[in-house]
């Protein structure tokens, strides 16, 4: 007699950490790699050297920085048991109010002040649009996984309006687009080993520093505590005296925040203007961000490694395109395998699934 | 369906199969931690169709044996002989094939899930249809047999405690357990339903079925166990018949020369002062199933006086509990902390007055069982401002640890990773240190062993005769209720039917209230 058992595993697996991400990863890859020969007739060795070429590739460089920050964004709101699926819409609201600080407030003359506040200012929108998310599911209960998808495509449409209307540029050559942030206010190209990247200094420093507060937030302050305690025992903080609600509306608004500096950095550092549709363009870094966040297995100290990875992934999608092996699209294929993947290795290390022969 | 066959066997087989041979042989099992010696040279056996005790006083590595039979830990040395086969236990999917399935106190199942989803999903047969239906006439038969009501589709978060219990001992049954291990499984719940599973689980052992039944409670070994082991300190002191032996011998196998500190005479009584610390006027608090569980109660507690709550569990202590800590909210009347209406103003601002709180099912409300023992301290805004100084937590952390002898390999390691009793002495020794003019408390010492318990009832005593503090606890040990309180009130039926004077309380009279 055959039976088959799911048990939850009382001890974890030794070093889950490391395994857990490289076993979804391989198995990912190689997952997409049957996929795309199977489907699109690509070989397999030419998809294994188009990976290995992404991820020396220096455009990696950019996609790393602005993933570290996205995902350094997700884990403080998972950390606290918050999903936060809106890091597309924290971003285009970041993207919104830099925009307009590069290209219709007066600061669009002084460079230097013009990037502290676009960052700054691109803070406090993903905050304030993430904290709207947070009151809802705090305060009443409405779950906060399709209130922050639908909110990216609400965040999506207003820029939309304003790319369309008021902030259509003068010179776009017929595109619907705003005019391109002049040259001084962008961020500045990051070079290493003499080699240019794609990437920025500004995005690094901000990276270095975000990181740093991120680290001393959950490690050192009450409130960093009250989230890890809020992901795995909320009703302790309710007779500790702590307002769950607030913790919640925090956890989830401070994810914005940082959110909303990755669109300051990507407008700035990367698009340097607005196309429309937004949803058409989208660098879809915020769902990109759920992976890495994910596979860093919700440690800090991975995230700046997953988001290497990720982005390497990403990048393998244009490879393959300029090998003249398949489309930019192939990118999809090799992310949603390793989420894939990534869920089912989750779930093989929570639980025991055994068959048992007993006669 | 083989499962459900093989458990119907179990249960309705009339002639249980009678081997001299016991199912379980547990041999000079060793187990060590950094530090400590878990388990030194342990050996015991089990036989079949008896219900096993294993007693012994907080950390005398109860919970550390049945892990090992388990697969959770290894031993370091010794051997376990299971129906005359050595075998080596790696995990708990080992122990299951050998029959050996462990319950303990913190419910496993998946909340979002149905009952017999929950059950199914452990013993799903491969491939053909899951039996669904012979499942939940299962559970609905056995949960008739104990009489502890269950729907079997019902969703698992709706289930109280009892109810979770009760339904991981059937899937335990279902998964075709020959040897069934709770671990405290059922040393938390309210006696009149521990009684049913004492009924439960004799019949399962009347059916050939072993049960090793580990608790830190004299009685509870005494009421149901055929056979008692007794570990002090990770050894064995030894194994004897119950029916051979008095409550007073088992006592001193387990506590040794501090048997003679143990006793329920009743502590000093504490002269009150005039000032009120708590006042509770005509409160009227619902339940949580939309009905008043308490019903215009009102009492008053001095600075200094220890006043408890006694009553059948249910009774609306626990809500009255709440209300007053503002965890749940107040219908009608009024609750006054130091002269200050705190009345629906939040645990944060009760918490602020100087208030500790002891809740009820102390995993829950009590600590994080994920966060290590340092942020189960650091937690509570009194320890800290904003920015935690980690050093003076751990600080803080070493001085409880010390002083309530909590045994732990440090101020890191996860609370689960405790046993039952010393996660209730972080909670406990946390709330003390917090309560600088009111404790209210449901069951302060209820996962403590009799020595450690009279130990915590003479801190809180002192902190009302010394520092003054005002104390409120309900509690469901009556023994309890006698030996700390001042004054004595009696629940029922959410209204306070009965005060007393403690020192002239009787107890027939109080019992008679309790259940009028």
């Amino acid at each position: 007699m055959l039976r088959l058992i799911v048990l939850k595993r009382v001890k974890p697996i030794p070093f889950s950490g490391v395994l857990i991400p490289v076993v979804s990863l391989v198995a990912g890859i190689l997952l997409s790699t049957v996929i795309l020969y199977v489907l699109a007739g690509i070989p397999p060795l030419g998809i294994f050297n188009s990976i290995k070429e992404s991820f020396v590739a220096p455009t990696v460089v950019k996609d790393t920085l602005i993933l570290t920050l996205v995902g350094i964004s997700l884990v403080i709101a998972f950390t606290g048991a918050i999903w936060n699926i809106g890091s597309e819409g924290q971003i285009h609201m970041g993207m919104m109010f830099t925009t307009w600080v590069a290209l219709f407030s007066a600061l669009s003359t002084m460079p230097l002040w013009a990037k502290i506040v676009s960052v700054l200012g691109a803070a406090v929108f993903g905050f304030m649009w993430a904290a709207i998310a947070g009151f809802l599911r705090a305060y009443t209960k409405v779950d906060e996984v399709p209130v922050t998808l639908m909110m990216n495509y609400i965040a999506y449409y207003i820029l939309d309006i304003l790319v369309y209307g008021p902030w259509k540029g003068k010179r776009t050559y017929g595109y619907i687009r705003t005019d391109e942030i002049a040259e001084p206010l962008r961020f500045q190209q990051l070079t290493v080993f003499n080699i240019k990247t794609t990437a920025t200094w500004e995005a690094l420093i901000l990276v270095i520093i975000v990181f740093i507060l991120t680290w001393v937030l959950l490690r050192y302050t009450t409130l960093g505590l009250r989230i890890r305690i809020l992901g795995s025992n909320p009703d302790i903080l309710k007779s500790a005296g702590i307002s769950v609600p607030l913790t919640i509306v925090l956890a989830l608004a401070i994810s914005g925040l940082v959110s909303g500096i990755v669109g300051a950095a990507y407008v700035l550092g990367d698009t340097y203007r607005l196309s429309y549709p937004l949803e058409e363009h989208t660098a879809n870094y915020g769902y990109l961000g759920i992976l890495v966040a994910w596979l860093s297995m919700l440690d800090l100290r991975g995230v700046p490694i997953a988001a290497y990875i990720v982005s390497a992934l990403r990048n393998t999608g244009t490879v393959i395109q300029i090998a003249g092996l398949g489309g930019v699209g192939t990118m999809f294929v090799f992310i949603g395998s390793v989420l894939l993947t990534y869920s089912i290795v989750r779930i093989f290390s929570e639980y025991t699934i055994k068959i048992v022969v007993r006669r | 369906m083989a499962a459900i066959a093989q458990s119907n066997k179990i249960f309705s087989s009339s002639s249980p199969p009678k081997e001299e041979e016991p199912i379980v042989i547990i041999k000079n099992i060793t187990k060590r931690f950094p530090g400590v010696i878990a388990l030194d040279k342990v050996s015991m056996d089990i036989r079949r169709g008896e219900v096993h005790a294993l007693l012994g006083e907080n950390g005398a590595g109860k919970s550390t044996l049945v892990k090992i039979l388990y697969g959770i830990y290894t031993p370091d040395e010794g051997e376990i002989i299971v129906e005359g086969k050595y075998v080596k236990i790696h995990d708990p999917m080992d122990a299951i094939k050998l029959g050996i399935i462990m319950v303990s106190q913190s419910p496993q199942l998946i909340d979002s899930l149905t009952v017999a989803e929950n059950i199914i999903l452990g013993l799903q047969k491969y491939g053909i249809l899951a039996p669904v239906s012979r499942v939940e006439e299962y559970i609905r038969k056995a949960s008739k047999e104990v009489g502890i009501k269950v729907d079997p589709r019902v969703k698992v978060w709706h289930l109280s405690y009892t109810q979770k219990q009760l339904v991981e001992i059937l899937r335990a049954i279902l998964l075709g357990a020959k040897v069934l291990l709770l671990d405290e499984a059922i040393t938390y719940l309210p006696l009149e339903e521990k009684r049913k599973f004492y009924k439960f689980i004799r019949a399962f052992a009347d059916k050939g079925g072993s049960v090793v039944l580990i608790t830190h409670k004299i009685y509870e070994a005494m009421d149901v166990a055929d056979r008692i082991t007794v570990l002090r300190l990770g050894r064995v002191v030894g194994t004897v018949d119950r029916n051979k032996v008095s409550i007073e011998d088992v006592r001193k196998m387990m506590f040794g020369e501090r048997s003679a500190e143990i006793t329920y005479e009743r502590l000093p009584t504490s002269k009150p002062e005039p000032r009120t610390v708590l006042e509770v006027k005509d409160l009227w608090v619902i339940g949580d199933f939309g009905e008043y569980a308490v019903k215009g109660a009102s009492l008053e507690v001095k600075a200094g006086e220890v006043v408890g709550i006694a009553g059948v569990a249910g009774n609306g202590q626990k809500e009255l509990i709440q209300a007053i800590v503002g965890i749940r909210k107040v219908d009608k009347g009024r609750v006054k902390i130091l002269g200050t209406d705190v009345t629906n103003k939040g645990t944060k601002y009760v918490r602020k007055l100087g208030v500790g709180y002891i809740p009820d099912i102390p995993t829950r409300y009590g600590v994080s069982l994920d966060n290590s023992v340092e942020e189960n301290i650091a937690i509570l805004p009194t320890f800290t401002k904003f920015y935690i100084n980690w050093g003076k937590i751990r600080e803080i952390t070493m001085k409880l640890i010390k002083e309530y002898k909590i045994k732990t390999p440090d101020t890191r390691t996860p609370v689960k990773l405790l046993s039952g009793g010393n996660i209730m002495k972080v909670l406990v020794s946390r709330e003390l240190t917090v309560a600088t003019k009111l404790l209210v408390a449901y069951n302060p010492t209820r996962a403590l062993d009799e020595a450690t318990a009279i130990k915590v009832r003479k801190i809180i005593k002192e902190k009302a005769m010394k520092e003054r503090v005002g104390v409120l606890f309900a509690s469901e040990d009556l023994d309890e209720v006698f030996q700390l309180s001042d004054k004595i009130l009696v629940i029922n039926s959410g209204k306070i039917v009965g005060v007393f004077e403690a020192e002239k309380a009787k107890r027939e009279e109080v019992e008679k209230l309790m259940v009028m």
